[in-house]
Order: C-alpha cells, then sequence, then structure tokens
C-alpha cells in the first residue's frame, strides 16, 4: 500500500474531528466543563468518519486502501466515538461536583432540563444498543442489520440534542454530513444504485455445499481482477426468494465475455438458502475490491487455501499463466468437501510453475507446520492465505516464526459486520 | 479488544451514573450547606465593576455569571444583551424584556457560566 493511501483514514480522521473541535472551542470556561464539550464535539467527529468508512464504493475503497481496511477503521473509530461520548455527560457532570452533587445530577436530569437532554439521552441509548449489536455475534444478519441501523438514528437524536442547545453553525456541519452519508449509504449501497444488473446463468454444484453461480451482465459489466471480491445480492426470480441483502464472494473467474463467477459455500442462512438458486434469478453486483493477489511479485509465492478460501487462487490460475514459481497448498476436511480439485490437477497438468500439493483432514497447528515450507525454503518467498480466520491465524504465526517478514506475508478480512 | 472496550467503558458509564444519582438523592442537606460557605461570594457592587462588552458579569436568580465569553455567541443584537452587564438582570433573563422565558437549552447553557452566589444582603 503506497504511502498516501496509508495516511489516507488518519488524515481524513484528523479533518472530521479537527473541524467540529475547533470551530467549537470553548474559551475561558471552566477545566472539565471545556473538556466536556471538546470530548462531545470529538465524539461527533469520529462518528463521522466512522460513518463516511460504511460507504462501499469502489473508487472509495482503492483510494482509502481497500474495504477490509475501512471497515477495520469503521468499527476501531466508531468504538472510541461512542466511549468518548460516554465520557461527554460526565465531564460536563464533573464540572459542578465540586459545588454540590445535587447541582452535578441537575445537569444530567432530563426531567430537570427538558428535551435538549433527553434528545441527548436517547442518542447515547440508541448508540449504547447499535454497538451492543455490533459485538453480538451470535445475532442472525438480518435483526444485526436493523439493531445497527439504530447507530444512524443514534447520530440524528445527536444532531436534534446539538439544535435544542443552540448550538448553530457547528450543528449544520454535523447535520448536513450525516445526512449526506446515512443518505449515501441508503440510496447507494443498500438502494443497489451503486450495484450493476447481472442475471443467474449457470449454477453448478462442486462440492457438498457448495455451488458455482454464474452471472451474466445486463449492462456494462463491473470493473474486477481476479483476486478481487464483489458484493451481491439476489432478487426474487421463479420459486427462488431472494435474501433481500447483498454479501461479499470472493471471484473464482472472470470470463473474457464478461460473465463472472462466484462459489457459494453455505455458511449462513442466506448462503444456505442460495444453493437453490435457479437460472433466470436478476442479482446486483457491486466491486471488485480488494486488492489480494493482484500485485503480486515475481518472485517465488507460497499460496495457503482452507475450503472455500481456494477461489481466489482459483480465478488467477483460470485468467492466465502464472508468471512465476508458485506452491498452491489447498487444504479441505474430506473429499466430499473438495472443490475444484480435478479442475486444479489439469490446470497444474499444463502449468509448470505451479507445485499443487492437497491435504485431506483436519488442520490443526501441527499439521499445518508440517505442511508448511521450513525456513530455509522460505527465504525470499512471499505468502497468500485465504481460508477461515483461525487457519489463517495459525499460518500468519507459523510463517513469522519461521522467519518471513509481515510484509510478506498477505491475506484478507471478510468481517463486514 | 474492542469488545472488552466496550462492555467496560458501558459498565464505568452506568455505575459512575448511578453513584452520581445516588449521592444527589441522598446527600444529607446539611453537608450541602457546609460545602456551599466555601464558595466565593459576589456583592452586586462587585458585579457592577464587571459591566463591560470585554467583561461582563450578571447577577441572575441570586447567582452570578460571568458571560464574557458568552456574547458573542448570544442570539440576540449585541444592544440587547449589553446594557445588562454589571446588572441585576433576573427580571430581563425570564422575560427577555418582552414577557418572553429563555429556554431550558438556555438554562443549562447559563450554568456553564456561574462563577458563584450573589451575598444575600446585596441584592
Amino acid at each position: 500500500m503506497n504511502f498516501l493511501r496509508t495516511l489516507s483514514i488518519p488524515l481524513l480522521t484528523a479533518v472530521l474531528l479537527g473541524i467540529p473541535v475547533i470551530w467549537a472551542f470553548p474559551a475561558e470556561l471552566p477545566a472539565w466543563r471545556s473538556l466536556g464539550i471538546v470530548l462531545g464535539w470529538a465524539g461527533c467527529g469520529l462518528l463521522l468518519a466512522s460513518l463516511l468508512l460504511m460507504l462501499r464504493e469502489t473508487w472509495l475503497a482503492e483510494w482509502l486502501g481497500g474495504l477490509a481496511r475501512m471497515y477495520a477503521w469503521h468499527h476501531v473509530l466508531g468504538t472510541v466515538a461512542y466511549l468518548i461520548l460516554l465520557a461527554h455527560p460526565l465531564a460536563l457532570a464533573a464540572d459542578n461536583l465540586a459545588t454540590s452533587p445535587v447541582l452535578a445530577w441537575a445537569l444530567l436530569s432530563p426531567s430537570a432540563q427538558g428535551w435538549p437532554l433527553w434528545s441527548g439521552w436517547l442518542a447515547l441509548l440508541c448508540l449504547m444498543l447499535g454497538m451492543a449489536s455490533a459485538f453480538a455475534k451470535r445475532l442472525t444478519y438480518p435483526v444485526w442489520r436493523w439493531l445497527h441501523g439504530l447507530l444512524g438514528v443514534a447520530i440524528l437524536l445527536g444532531c436534534l440534542h446539538l439544535w435544542l442547545l443552540g448550538l448553530g453553525p457547528t450543528f449544520f456541519f454535523v447535520l448536513l454530513l450525516s445526512l449526506l452519508f446515512i443518505g449515501w449509504r441508503l440510496i447507494r449501497v443498500d438502494g443497489s444504485l451503486a450495484a450493476r444488473p447481472y442475471l443467474v446463468s449457470q449454477v453448478q454444484k462442486v462440492a457438498e455445499g457448495v455451488v458455482e453461480i454464474s452471472l451474466r451482465p445486463l449492462a456494462a459489466p463491473i470493473s474486477a481482477r481476479a483476486g478481487q471480491f464483489v458484493l451481491v445480492g439476489f432478487d426474487d426470480g421463479g420459486r427462488f426468494e431472494g435474501c433481500g441483502e447483498s454479501h461479499p464472494f470472493t471471484l473464482s473467474a472472470i470470463d473474457p465475455d464478461g460473465h463472472l463467477r462466484i462459489s457459494v459455500k453455505a455458511l449462513g442462512d442466506c448462503t444456505q438458502h442460495l444453493q437453490s438458486v435457479e437460472i433466470g434469478v436478476a442479482a446486483r453486483v457491486q466491486g471488485g475490491f480488494g486488492d489480494f493477489l493482484i500485485d503480486r511479485p515475481g518472485t517465488a509465492q507460497i499460496w495457503l487455501a482452507g475450503g472455500i478460501g481456494i477461489t481466489p487462487f482459483l480465478a488467477v490460475l483460470r485468467d492466465k499463466p502464472l508468471t512465476g514459481p508458485t506452491t498452491l497448498i489447498y487444504l479441505y476436511r474430506q473429499d466430499v468437501d473438495a472443490a475444484y480439485v480435478e479442475e486444479l490437477r489439469t490446470l497444474a497438468a499444463g502449468q509448470p510453475q505451479l507445485n499443487l500439493q492437497l491435504h485431506r483432514g483436519e488442520s490443526d497447528a501441527a499439521s499445518l507446520a508440517a505442511w508448511l515450507p521450513e525456513a530455509a525454503a522460505l527465504v525470499g518467498q512471499t505468502a497468500y492465505l485465504c481460508g477461515p480466520p483461525g487457519l489463517v491465524r495459525a499460518a500468519v504465526r507459523i510463517l513469522g516464526q519461521r522467519g518471513m517478514p509481515s510484509a510478506h506475508i498477505h491475506f484478507e478480512g471478510f468481517d463486514f459486520r | 479488544m474492542m469488545r472488552k472496550l466496550f462492555l467496560l467503558g458501558t459498565s464505568l458509564f452506568w455505575l459512575l451514573i448511578l453513584t452520581l444519582w445516588f449521592q444527589a438523592g441522598h446527600a444529607p442537606p446539611a453537608r450541602t450547606e457546609v460545602a456551599m460557605p466555601v464558595e466565593t461570594t459576589y456583592t452586586l457592587a462587585e458585579v457592577s465593576q464587571h459591566s463591560l462588552e470585554s467583561d461582563c458579569w450578571m447577577a441572575i436568580d441570586g447567582q452570578v455569571y460571568d458571560l464574557t465569553a458568552y456574547l458573542p455567541e448570544h442570539p440576540s443584537k449585541p444592544s440587547i444583551i449589553l446594557p445588562w452587564c454589571g446588572q441585576e438582570a433576573s427580571e430581563a433573563y425570564r422575560t427577555k424584556t418582552k414577557g418572553r422565558t429563555h429556554s431550558p437549552a438556555a438554562d443549562q447553557l447559563l450554568l456553564g457560566y456561574r462563577i458563584g452566589p450573589l451575598q444575600k444582603d446585596s441584592r
């Protein structure tokens, strides 16, 4: 990642944080009250930055270093903003605490202060519920999505709080940017205005609980490269009912005629449902996102694929012949889970640069350590990893212990909740 | 890590809020009375020495406020508020000189500029 991309998110955050804080910086007020005011505006600025980072636009993702990086920052900034906004009323109350706890409580009590405080408290409670849903991994996606939407409500209630407190120009800055980012997300992303129309043209079962879906473009196809992933939402069609939500899928092929192929493993309610998708169902595709396997060095590479994590490597192998020596280690539990094994064998037979290693069984740390090359063989190599998070974490640890620099180890996360 | 911070921050927040609520509800009146004299009190004569735009105090409902920093933020024209610098302005605050009250938001803002109570015999 180049220097400007690395700095892009911190710089944007600094601007969105700095404008309200500097604009509304209190002068000649007691220390605790000043701190409370600064914390309030800092929380607003960080929330705005967090909102900006949930916009799934290809050009924005490219500029900010990828969708996975945007979402990692989205989570961190959202949490920090939340903690700062919790401290905001406490600092304001602390200003009066030295005088009397009664006076301190009066400053926080909505029954004493009316709607300016009711709106602030409601905003904070919505923020709390929305944040709690973000950390509740067991919630189903639709429930999580509705609860997470409370964060948008919290921001609008926060704007009402600012307006009722009579905080003029800075309020308009926060309100306008909030409406812009929330509206953008609802219309362009959730409303699929940023997506291109496709049609399911073929469905093929490639392993137990895995189907490969071919998508034919109905208009200009998206711009994507092998190794990238796309966001796909399937509509109703025939006897199939869409899930009403978009999911990230790594491309398993980009055909010359513009057709895309994705491999869908039944890992949740929607992906289980997609095993029965029918030809002719309309789909909305947005992307491509990510830079996994895009700028590979000409030197030797080691590719590690766990289960459905084979898809980006398959897309690259289907795209064009390799230019450097590459070892592909493909791990799967049982033969019925092993998607594309025969095709990989055929590709390896035709590509002298490709060393294909297939391993069946549980991928525990000891097995992984035995399957990965020893330290001497790793010198000068670059590793690309794709698979379940536990497998990727274990592989990163083993490769690091064997002296591979972290800059030579590449993997991509898909935590877009 | 973020989940732990969320749980820790939320728990601490509610603990502090509940502590404050409990303290406010159960503070013995005597303790409050003992605490009050520690504050600096001001006479109307002292308030009247701060009657400029660059140094503006007002006495409102038994409390003294230093509103110098707030004057540029006040929504009305300066000619409305400036004459009350250095004055007992309770009635003006309550009625905005037109029979209209200030909002609860304004009451809350005002709290932030309080510097102490007005000495009782100076009212």
